[in-house]
């Protein structure tokens, strides 16, 4: 036999196993969009627990030791800091989708997809990190250590890219459609043309508060009749979610899979770890919003027999140490976030794209009646979180759901609005700015923490509790401005790094933001 | 090659003188009488003359001489024997060791096979077969522990089937293998399957090439005898094993763990009992009776009523069991100068100190020789079956191996760590029973730990076959051919499974309102798990280096020595081998039927995988070696190998070496013959090996299947996370070596003394780089590392005991590594390794690197002025290296008579390590440390305050806000890296053994040849620095495979001590 291995060595091929027998290494379109799809609605949905903390939607449970991070601010450029690193690997994906789709002109939808993702993922970087690699990222053979480009250059490219992208599809009569590897519309291209008219919208009214007559502001109208998401055109992510394992994965919804039941219906540990926060209900109690009940499940008051039915929304102040109720006293994640393992994921709402264009219609950016897209928006996030749905006691901490119809939650949503009531009226709210941003601030709770984080750090708005934090450890009156840059990139790329100086996470806003008070 | 080769010397011979026809015509053969192995190499002369030969490979000589005169048989390392020659025409002898022997393992660096002791151009070491086993390890590996200069032995943790790393001269490769290779009858095999060796004998070298750029272990199996007889020896031990190192624990206080409202004292602020927790920051123990957990059943059940006070047995000390070990050898072994045949079996079961741990190990092989004229066969089979049973706390195909799914800690050692110091844990031992069971555990967030003993396992089976067959030609005196084939493989099988547990309504529903373990499960089911995995390799469960393999070595030897004094041998040879690990696994958490274990009663899809790895290599070699008069000799080497690991165009490449050995004491006739030193060498090497330090298919890019898909028939492909690249090039280690070996006195004291250096050029390096790049790392060549040191051997043979009945040796090893990162890639300082640890350029490696408080300039810890505590620091600070810088051994024996005491101490130091169990011991304030202040608030000792930007000024008035949970638990103390660093040095008494030699008591029996009878004990005793209350500094929680230590965690329970006797038969 060893005789026989002699000889075959002399083989020609003898030592030729670069065919790797585990793992591809060529990939198709299709299966590159559906992945990069899917990771980028993961991101948004999942890793962004923090910001639901400090925008005071949630707080960390009374049962566990504090989380320095988050209720101290004792944060180091190792916290969070998947953000970063998540983000770039989807991007990669993307990028290669695009270098893929750019040589063959029958692939323009894919690459018009391509484009306008990116614009999606390096938004969310410049609003956390402002300055990051953009113009040599990706370049792995050539360029080790990417320069870091200014955040408003970057944010300017987008726009222009989302322009071509829009364009391209404009053009696109050829082109093969993504068919169901288009995860978000199916392969309806005018999905993806108001999808990218919304970021690009949205990248604008960022800027707009600083820079009123940024370019990013003055181009909007360019691309108005595109039309942008609302509550029949809403970027949601469903691959064909389901309630089971695919080897060892969960297939739930990314929302669901990460803050809800796991496949065998029992709590996920950010389940039990993020309750309601106190801060939360007050605000929704004095605006008498019934989506507070479909956020939140009623729990029992401090005291109360187990056995009783759970009636109250309760949370803990953010940072209590000394009167901090378990989670048997305070309310879990409710069913309006949390409907079904199948649920689509939402990757750009049609209620926070009507909030931008009502923000754009007051600030005469677009054309369009503020007050009705303020309405509609309202609406659309009544119906999305199904307000006004039964919710039964059944024992034993579990509860049965009965969702409200559509139309039952659009009016509660008229009665609601037609409150006279602060920054839920239009009419009596005499800052039309402020009520549409408290009001988006609601809609955005749990699927999208770091928008409603964004848009506080650009408006103030809500007005959060000062200190934040009353943990008597908290090392910071105000919620993180921005982020560190991650440790990975302090390790990799030290050069480039340094020339953005020190940063300051409560002191050192993104390029678009206002200086914190306080 | 390089580094250092442990080897058992098989020499070779060459040199014939022509005989005379007025003598008689002696030959024999001269052999060892510790094995029975031919010794090649031997001198033998006729007393009085000037002329001698030496024994060819088979131990043979023939010689001619007077009848009358005296042949004196000399060997390095063995006891000088003078036969008087009488009428006899064959003379066998056998060589007894001296008592400071050059034994049977010898270390070496050498590429070639076939020199004899003086001509090789490296440093050498030996621990021989009785050494290497007198104190009944059960892992050769530990046998070797602090007998080998520069051999850095690291048992990584304490479990019944334990990690061991064993590296030659310290860490060269960055991020690659520092692991030593492992050769059994001139067969490589992992270090893995070390174990599962059975450790006699003596041996021989080959040529290893690039596999052994770390060194190599080369152990030579027990053949049969040289004298025809049949022998047998039946040998049993056993061995109890106690937990020898605790972490130092507070008994004062009881449990609360940060409650709020009820559990506070509303006017002092001060933590009340809570009875349901598992951290202890609660009030002290004051003798009173208290409530412990909730009633039992149900609201209206019994109460469990408990004394408030320490129980006499600390519930960690209770809970770990005295481990025991027995095994039992037999061997069988005939043979004579031609053919010999050996057979041996062993069966070891071992039980350690965590209860349940079991691991039965059953060995069977059988080895031979035959000589057929100029052609000879060597042959050896063996079979090793190991079952072992384990507990699992550890994460499975995403399935943490305990049912609780939200703590933080929940393995099995951090729940130990949860039991507080009033505890009875012998009340808990049943995990279904009354008060165990995971309805009524009194403890509201930690588990059972007897749950995971009784209900989380890990049934491994390995069974492995070494085999190897070597044909040999000698059709003339200079030439001679061989080809051995050796096939080894083993099949690896582990089944994984934990038990469903049922939750009633009432445990659900929370009596405390604590958020019990039981209120995260509202279905009242967490459901049980089953995994399967089957690899194909080498017996073990590494999927990346666990290959099986086969390979064929065709050498081809010329010896002859010209001119009467130039020795020269010529060896010329092809190596092919290929290697492959397959591996499949299933797993699911979806059992239809509890306690049913079997992928195909589940509900859902398996998880199911598959991983394959196939290499191959084709080597050429020559190794030409030249000595004069046997007092110099120059040896030269070459090797060419062709990898498919790499891509074709960087796929070939060749290494050289050199070496010179040098005699003065056979050179200089001043010297010859020096009653002082009767023996010196010096030697001097310089050598360059290419090695392969990636797995195949790592040179194009890859795309994975990324979590969740498919969804139905939709698939998805993400890019994997590493760049690859076709250029990837061989690592190059250069090594240079200078030394020499003095013998004083007639051999009894011995000296070695060596220095080297080793520069890695082209590392192979998973770099890592900004995710900006589009890759997190990429797989690049890149740097150099420096690796120098030196080594010291001494032995003294004080008192002989043949002249003075006591006898009295001692010896010392000791060894200096530095390393250091020369250059990374361009642009790049420092290199993450994991685990905290970093490659800087500059710095020794790997450097552990982590939190440190802020500081003052002087560094003195800076406060709050309002809270009193510190906090930490941005950025990170360099602690030290992670690996010993020096290791120190010393040895004693004593003997008298038929007694013989050995004692073996070891010292390892200028390094620190990471504990790991600093944070969960602080976490649950079992930690003698966390009471150190009474729990009342304090200055934090040696504190500054900052007055104004830059101005500090000491702390003598600001205490901590709260000396109990507060600073313990939630100031930035715990979540520092700073305060559980340490030191990592230690010593250690290694072995003491106490034997009795019975030869005499059984000298009249008919059948028993001899027996012996031993006391042993290995790791009686262990001193740390102050700085490490926590754990054995030796321990890691990174496997033997990563270069990373210094870094332990709760994955390793507590060191043990062991003892135990042996008992020994030759029939």
């Amino acid at each position: 036999m060893f005789f026989a291995l002699g000889i075959s060595s002399c083989k020609k091929n003898y030592l030729g196993l670069e065919t790797n027998p585990n793992n591809p290494s060529t990939t198709t379109p299709n299966l590159t969009l559906a992945a990069g799809l899917n990771n980028a609605t993961n991101i948004i949905n999942t890793v962004y627990s923090q910001d639901g903390v400090w925008m005071g939607y949630w707080t960390p449970s009374g049962n566990f030791v504090p989380i320095s991070t988050i209720q101290e601010f004792q944060i180091t450029n190792t916290s969070f800091s998947n953000v970063f690193n998540n983000l770039y690997s989807n991007l990669t994906n993307l990028n290669n989708l695009q270098t893929l789709a750019i040589k063959d002109p029958t692939l323009a939808n894919y690459q018009a997809i391509a484009m306008i993702m990116k614009a999606y993922d390096f938004q969310q970087l410049v609003d956390q990190f402002n300055d990051v690699p953009y113009s040599q990222a990706f370049q792995p053979s050539t360029i080790l250590f990417p320069v870091y480009d200014k955040g408003i250059d970057i944010y300017h490219d987008l726009g222009k890219q989302l322009d071509a992208a829009i364009a391209l599809i404009n053009k696109s009569g050829g082109a093969i459609s993504p068919g169901t590897a288009d995860i978000v519309f199916g392969g309806d291209m005018t999905g993806w043309k108001k999808f990218a008219n919304s970021i690009k919208l949205r990248l604008a009214i960022r800027v707009s508060t600083k820079f009123p007559a940024d370019p990013l502001v003055t181009d909007l109208a360019s691309t108005a009749n595109e039309g942008y998401l609302d509550e029949t055109t809403q970027a949601l992510t469903n691959p064909g979610y389901s309630n089971t394992l695919a080897n060892g994965s969960s297939q739930q919804s990314p929302f669901y899979q990460i803050y809800g039941l796991n496949t065998t219906n029992n709590p996920t540990p950010n389940n039990v770890l993020f309750r309601a926060n106190d801060f939360f209900i007050n605000t929704l109690n004095g605006f008498n919003d019934p989506r507070l009940k479909a956020v939140f499940y009623p729990t029992l008051p401090a005291g109360a027999d187990p056995a009783d039915v759970p009636t109250i929304i309760k949370g803990n102040v953010f940072g209590d140490t000394k009167t901090t109720l378990t989670n048997s006293n305070t309310s879990a994640i409710g069913p309006g976030l949390l409907q079904s393992p199948t649920q689509d994921a939402v990757l750009f709402s049609g209620s926070e794209s009507l909030f931008l264009q009502a923000e754009a219609a007051v600030d005469g950016f677009i054309t369009g009646n503020a007050q009705d897209l303020y309405q509609r928006a309202i609406t659309a996030s009544f119906v999305a979180l199904q307000a006004g749905s039964t919710v039964t006691y059944t024992g034993n901490g579990q509860f049965s759901y009965t969702p409200a119809a559509p139309a039952a939650s659009a009016a509660l949503a008229v009665t609601y609005y037609n409150q006279n009531v602060k920054n839920v009226g239009w009419n009596a709210s005499t800052d039309k700015k402020q009520a549409i941003i408290y009001q988006k601030w609601i809609s955005l709770i749990g699927y999208n923490n770091l928008e409603s984080h964004l848009e506080y750090e650009r408006t103030g708005f809500p007005v959060l509790p000062n200190p934040i934090s009353i943990d008597p450890a908290s090392v910071s009156d105000i919620i993180p401005i921005r982020q560190f840059y991650p440790l990975s990139e302090v390790n990799t790329n030290p050069d480039n790094l340094a020339k953005e100086g020190t940063i300051d996470i409560f002191k050192t806003p993104i390029f678009w933001a206002r200086t914190p008070t306080n | 090659m390089k580094k250092k080769l442990l080897l058992i010397i098989c020499f070779s011979l060459i040199g014939f003188l022509q005989a005379f026809a007025q003598n008689s015509t002696i030959s024999g053969t001269v052999t060892s009488k510790e094995d029975g192995l031919p010794i090649p190499g031997a001198t033998v002369k006729v007393s009085g003359t000037s002329g001698g030969t030496q024994t060819n490979s088979a131990g043979k000589f023939t010689i001619s001489a007077p009848k009358g005169s005296t042949l004196i048989i000399s060997f390095v390392g063995t006891v000088t024997q003078r036969v008087v020659v009488g009428d006899q025409s064959t003379i066998n002898v056998a060589m007894v060791a001296s008592s400071n022997s050059l034994g049977e393992v010898v270390i070496t660096t050498s590429l070639g096979i076939r020199h004899s002791e003086k001509e090789l151009g490296y440093s050498t070491a030996k621990v021989t077969a009785k050494e290497l086993t007198e104190s009944n390890v059960t892992n050769i590996a530990n046998g070797l522990t602090a007998k080998v200069a520069g051999l850095g032995i690291y048992t990584l943790d304490n479990s019944v089937d334990p990690n061991v790393s064993i590296v030659l001269r310290g860490n060269r490769s960055l991020e690659g293998n520092n692991n030593a290779l492992i050769v059994v009858d001139g067969v490589p095999i992992p270090g893995g399957t070390l174990a599962s060796i059975n450790p006699k004998g003596a041996g021989s070298a080959a040529l290893y090439g690039s596999e052994a750029s770390n060194g190599a272990i080369l152990i030579t199996t027990k053949r049969g005898t040289g004298d025809n007889k049949p022998t047998v020896i039946y040998q049993n031990s056993f061995q109890f094993e106690k937990v020898a190192f605790y972490p130092k624990l507070q008994t004062q206080f009881g449990i609360y763990g940060g409650e709020a409202g009820k559990y506070l004292d509303p006017n002092t602020g001060f933590s009340k009992y809570v009875p349901y927790e598992n951290q202890e920051y609660g009030p002290a123990y004051d003798g009173s009776t208290v409530q412990l957990g909730a009633p039992i059943g149900s609201a209206d059940g019994p109460v469990q009523m408990v004394k408030y006070s320490p129980y006499p047995t600390s519930p960690i000390k209770a809970f770990f069991n005295t481990g025991f070990t027995e095994q039992n050898d037999i061997s069988f072994s005939q043979g004579d100068a031609k053919n010999s045949f050996f057979m041996s079996a062993q069966n070891a079961y071992r039980t350690t100190v965590v209860p349940d741990d079991k691991n039965i190990k059953n060995a069977f092989s059988v080895r031979g020789h035959r000589t057929y004229g100029i052609f000879s066969a060597d042959y050896s089979v063996g079979y090793t079956k190991t079952n072992i049973s384990t507990y699992n706390d550890i994460t499975t195909n995403g399935v943490i191996g305990s049912y609780v799914t939200t703590a933080a800690f929940n393995d099995l050692y951090s729940s130990i760590l949860q039991l507080p110091a009033f505890l009875d844990i012998k009340k808990y031992q049943d995990p279904d029973g009354f008060y165990g069971n995971p309805n009524d555990f009194y403890d509201a967030y930690a588990i059972n730990p007897y749950w995971v003993i009784k209900h989380s396992r890990r049934n491994e089976q390995k069974d492995v076959i070494l085999s190897q067959l070597k044909l040999k030609l000698e059709p003339t005196s200079w030439f001679d051919v061989s080809y051995q084939i050796s096939d080894n493989f083993g099949i690896f099988q582990e089944r994984d499974t934990k038990q469903e547990v049922d939750f009633t309504s009432y445990a659900i529903s929370d009596y405390f309102s604590a958020g019990n373990v039981a209120s995260g499960f509202p279905t009242g089911k967490s459901p049980g798990f089953v995994s399967d995995i089957y690899q194909y390799g080498d017996g073990s469960n590494n999927p990346v280096n666990g290959y099986s393999r086969i390979q064929g070595d065709a050498v081809l030897d010329f010896h002859h020595t010209f001119f009467k004094d130039f020795k020269t041998n010529l060896i010329l040879g092809n190596s092919i081998r290929q290697q492959n690990i397959k591996t499949q696994g299933t797993s699911s958490s979806n059992l239809l039927i509890k306690d049913f274990y079997n992928i195909n009663t589940i509900a859902g899809a398996p998880n199911a995988g598959e991983f394959e790895l196939v290499a191959r290599n084709v080597a050429y070699f020559g190794d030409l070696s030249i000595g004069y008069k046997g007092w110099i000799t120059l040896d030269a080497t070459v090797r060419n190998e062709s990898d498919s690991r790499l891509a074709k165009a960087q796929r070939n490449f060749t290494y050289p070496s050199a070496k010179l050995a040098f005699i003065p004491t056979d050179a200089i006739p001043a010297l010859k013959d020096n009653k002082i030193l009767n023996y010196a060498k010096l030697y001097a090497s310089a050598s360059q090996v290419g090695n392969i330090d990636i797995n195949p298919y790592q040179i194009f890019n890859i795309y994975a299947v990324p979590p969740g898909f498919p969804y139905g028939s939709l698939g998805g492909l993400v890019p994997n996370t590493q760049n690859y690249s076709p250029t990837l090039k061989p690592e190059l280690t250069r090594e240079i070596e200078f030394g020499t070996e003095l013998s004083f006195f007639d051999s009894r004291i011995g000296l070695n003394a060596t220095y080297y250096k080793q520069n890695v050029k082209n590392q192979t390096v998973p770099i890592s780089t900004s995710s900006t790049t589009g890759y997190t790392s990429s797989l690049l060549n890149i740097g150099e590392t420096e690796s120098k040191g030196f080594e010291l051997t001494l032995n003294a043979d004080i008192l002989t005991q043949a002249k003075n009945k006591f006898g009295l040796r001692i010896g010392a090893t000791f060894s200096d590594n530095d390393s250091k990162v020369i250059s990374l890639l361009p642009g790049v300082g420092q290199l993450s390794l994991g685990s905290g640890q970093f490659a800087v350029v500059g710095q020794p490696f790997p450097l552990l690197k982590g939190t440190d408080f802020v500081r003052d300039p002087q560094g003195r810890v800076v406060v709050s002025s309002t809270t009193g505590y510190p906090s930490t620091a941005p950025g990170l600070t360099t602690f030290g290296r992670t690996t010993p810088q020096y290791d120190m051994g010393v040895n004693l024996n004593l003997s008298y008579k038929f007694i013989s005491l050995a004692a073996i101490a070891e010292y390892r130091g200028g390094d620190v390590i990471f504990n790991g169990q600093g944070g969960a011991l602080t976490f649950t304030g079992a930690s003698a440390t966390s009471a150190s202040a009474g729990r009342e608030r304090f200055i934090y000792p040696n504190s500054v305050l900052q007055t104004s930007p830059g101005v500090y000024v000491p702390n003598n008035s600001v205490s901590v806000v709260n000396g109990n949970y507060g600073f313990w638990q939630t100031s930035a103390f715990s979540s520092t890296v700073a305060p559980f660093v340490s030191s990592g040095a230690f010593w250690k008494l290694r072995e003491v053994d106490l034997a009795f030699n019975l030869d005499k008591l059984v000298a009249k029996h008919k059948f028993i040849k001899g027996a012996s009878f031993a006391l042993t004990g290995r790791n009686l005793f262990i001193l740390t620095p102050k700085s490490n209350p926590y754990s054995d500094p030796e321990f890691s929680a990174n496997p033997a495979t990563s270069n990373l230590r210094g870094v332990n965690n709760t994955g390793q329970t507590p060191g043990t001590r062991v003892f135990g006797a042996n008992l020994k038969f030759t029939f």
